[in-house]
């Protein structure tokens, strides 16, 4: 009887140690963020957002795993605290001027807010699913709305499928795809039929920028699809992140090397004086990155995307 | 128990392998309805997004309301004559359906689109126009095997709760199979699949239907217990129950 009320007690320990290791060991993770100013679960994420000294960051969802959405340092809003967002700027290589850009997932709002911030001229329209992520930007990251920055709250293709089907077809300089949960990109924003669509609204020189992460198998799945849409894409891969940007250009933009990329930033540095290193961000560029042979191009048909994700990248 | 001896001789509707194969199906369908319920919301995605709507309002709405639509239409086809061959029907109807359905997601999802409904309502209506069909028509076995197994009024409570345990468990693991392993396969491949499957299903099921009528012919035309064997294949003992 006695032994077994022990039981009884040292299985009722372990599940309490359990429990307790579950609770606060994401805790304990995050708080290299610093502490947690604002949680929300909305109808897609589980929001949390944490500030460190001047330094916001957002995530979704607080297990170690979970990747940063977006960080950023409130006295210095011209900094970048990711090295996604500088990737990202390298569309214009391709287009140094746009004059519309649409990015697909606000998340902190640092792309469309820095690009608005560059090119004061140009028009930015920005599609959220999430209805709770707006004011969140606006509210911790410094982002904000106006007349040529406008957040559209659709599912990304959707919003690109009502913009196909309006008369003139707007086509836009520069698109970023930057969509994503607390997975990774949604699967229905990564197939062939998507690509299409894209290429629907993108300028005969302009180009899309496709915010990925190139350690896992769907990374070559993604590049296969971007050639096998649009027949080119180059990558700018990250140097101390696993993210990598794919870069599509329209049929009249031109393919860069390394030289012409890096010319082409000495001459967008000195324009307009980014605080970041607009070269560093063309000396990312491969080149010769091609796909692996044996990857499948995603079609909405057949888009295994998370369990690629979880395969690492063939030899 | 006089009265209730005589409703089980004018109710039997076959021997145990007949139970154990319409609880089968049961099974069957259920793990159709689950396969075609999560791949739905892949079906749909592309063209009207992957919003909160989409997924739990449409799809699981729409297969809501028609599996209680099929559990309406299967009770009164249950207490009909021809119930098997109307099952078989059925399934071999659904499975057409499948086969064909990769063909119209297109123009039903693209129609609906360009006539200007949104996210909500669009969702709703392609997911009534696409999976209302199929999920009505492999509902209707539920009740059908229940009334297939009862002999004894006693026992429906017992039967229905082994159908409903039986073929939600087989939903269970249709959910589980399809969300985990069937989605990195080719959408249209299995769906089709499935068609193929349920065809024939049905089609062996109206098979049997035929060649037991044919048989009962036989027997009463030997004049071999003619009334017992009409009254177990037109159900008729289902009132008596």
């Amino acid at each position: 009887m006695e032994n077994r009320m022990r039981k009884a007690v040292l299985i009722l320990f372990f599940f309490i140690a359990a429990f307790w290791q579950l609770l606060f060991v994401g805790a304990a993770s995050a708080s290299q963020f610093g502490p947690l100013i604002h949680k929300k679960d909305s109808l897609y994420h589980r929001i949390f957002v944490y500030r460190s000294g001047p330094v916001a960051t957002l995530r979704f969802g607080r297990q170690p795993r979970v990747q940063v959405q977006s960080q950023v340092n409130l006295n210095n809003l011209r900094q970048h605290m990711t090295e996604y967002s500088t990737l990202a700027f390298c569309g214009l290589l391709y287009e140094p001027e746009p004059e519309r850009v649409l990015v697909l997932g606000l998340g902190g709002g640092v792309i469309p807010r820095e690009m608005r911030y560059y090119f004061p001229a140009c028009e930015i329209d920005v599609a959220e699913i999430d209805p709770d992520i707006p004011p969140i930007a606006t509210e911790f990251f410094g982002f904000r709305e106006d007349d040529m920055l406008r957040v559209h709250i659709s599912d990304g293709r959707i919003f690109i499928k009502k913009q196909l089907r309006t008369d003139p077809v707007p086509k836009y300089d520069l698109v970023v795809l930057d969509a994503f949960n607390s997975d990774y990109i949604p699967f229905h924003l990564m197939t062939k039929e998507f690509l299409e669509e894209v290429k629907g609204v993108l300028a005969d020189d302009g180009v899309v920028i496709a915010n990925v992460f190139y350690t896992n198998r769907l990374f070559d799945a993604e590049f296969k699809t971007f050639l096998a849409v649009f027949g080119r894409c180059q990558v700018f891969v990250g140097d101390y992140s696993t993210n990598a940007m794919l870069a599509a250009p329209g049929p009249a933009c031109p393919t860069l090397t390394v030289r012409e990329a890096v010319d082409q930033a000495k001459r967008l540095q000195r324009k307009h004086r980014f605080a970041f290193n607009m070269q560093t961000v063309a000396k990312r560029l491969h080149p010769n990155a091609h796909p692996d042979s044996r990857a499948k191009v995603l079609t909405d048909d057949r888009a295994p995307v998370n369990w690629l994700r979880t395969q690492k990248t063939r030899k | 128990m006089g009265q209730q001896s005589s409703k089980k001789a004018e109710c039997v509707k076959g021997g145990k392998g007949r139970g154990v194969a319409i609880v089968l199906i049961a099974c069957v369908c259920g793990w159709f309805v689950m396969e075609l319920e999560i791949l739905g919301v892949r079906v749909l995605a592309p063209y009207f997004g992957s919003a909160v709507y989409v997924v739990t309002g449409s799809v699981i709405g729409v297969f809501l309301l028609s599996i209680s639509a099929g559990y309406m239409l299967g009770g009164w086809l249950s207490r009909r004559a021809n119930s098997q061959r109307a099952l078989g029907m059925n399934l071999m109807a659904a499975g057409a359906w499948l086969c064909a359905m990769p063909f119209f997601v297109e123009p039903v999802c693209d129609g609906i689109f360009n006539a200007g409904l949104d996210e909500k309502w669009g969702s709703l209506l392609a997911a009534l126009a696409l999976f209302g069909a199929p999920t009505v028509l492999l509902s209707t076995v539920t009740p059908t095997a229940v009334r297939w197994l009862t002999r004894r009024a006693s026992d429906s409570g017992l039967n229905a709760g082994l159908v409903l345990a039986l073929s939600t468990m087989a939903s269970f693991a249709g959910c589980v199979v399809t969300a985990f392993y069937l989605v990195l396969l080719s959408i249209r491949l299995t769906i089709c699949s499935s068609g193929v499957v349920l065809v024939a299903l049905g089609g062996i099921i109206v098979l049997q239907a035929a060649l037991h009528r044919r048989r009962s012919s036989s027997s009463r035309a030997e004049g071999k217990t003619a009334e017992q064997i009409l009254e177990s294949r037109n159900g008729s003992g289902q009132e008596k129950v």
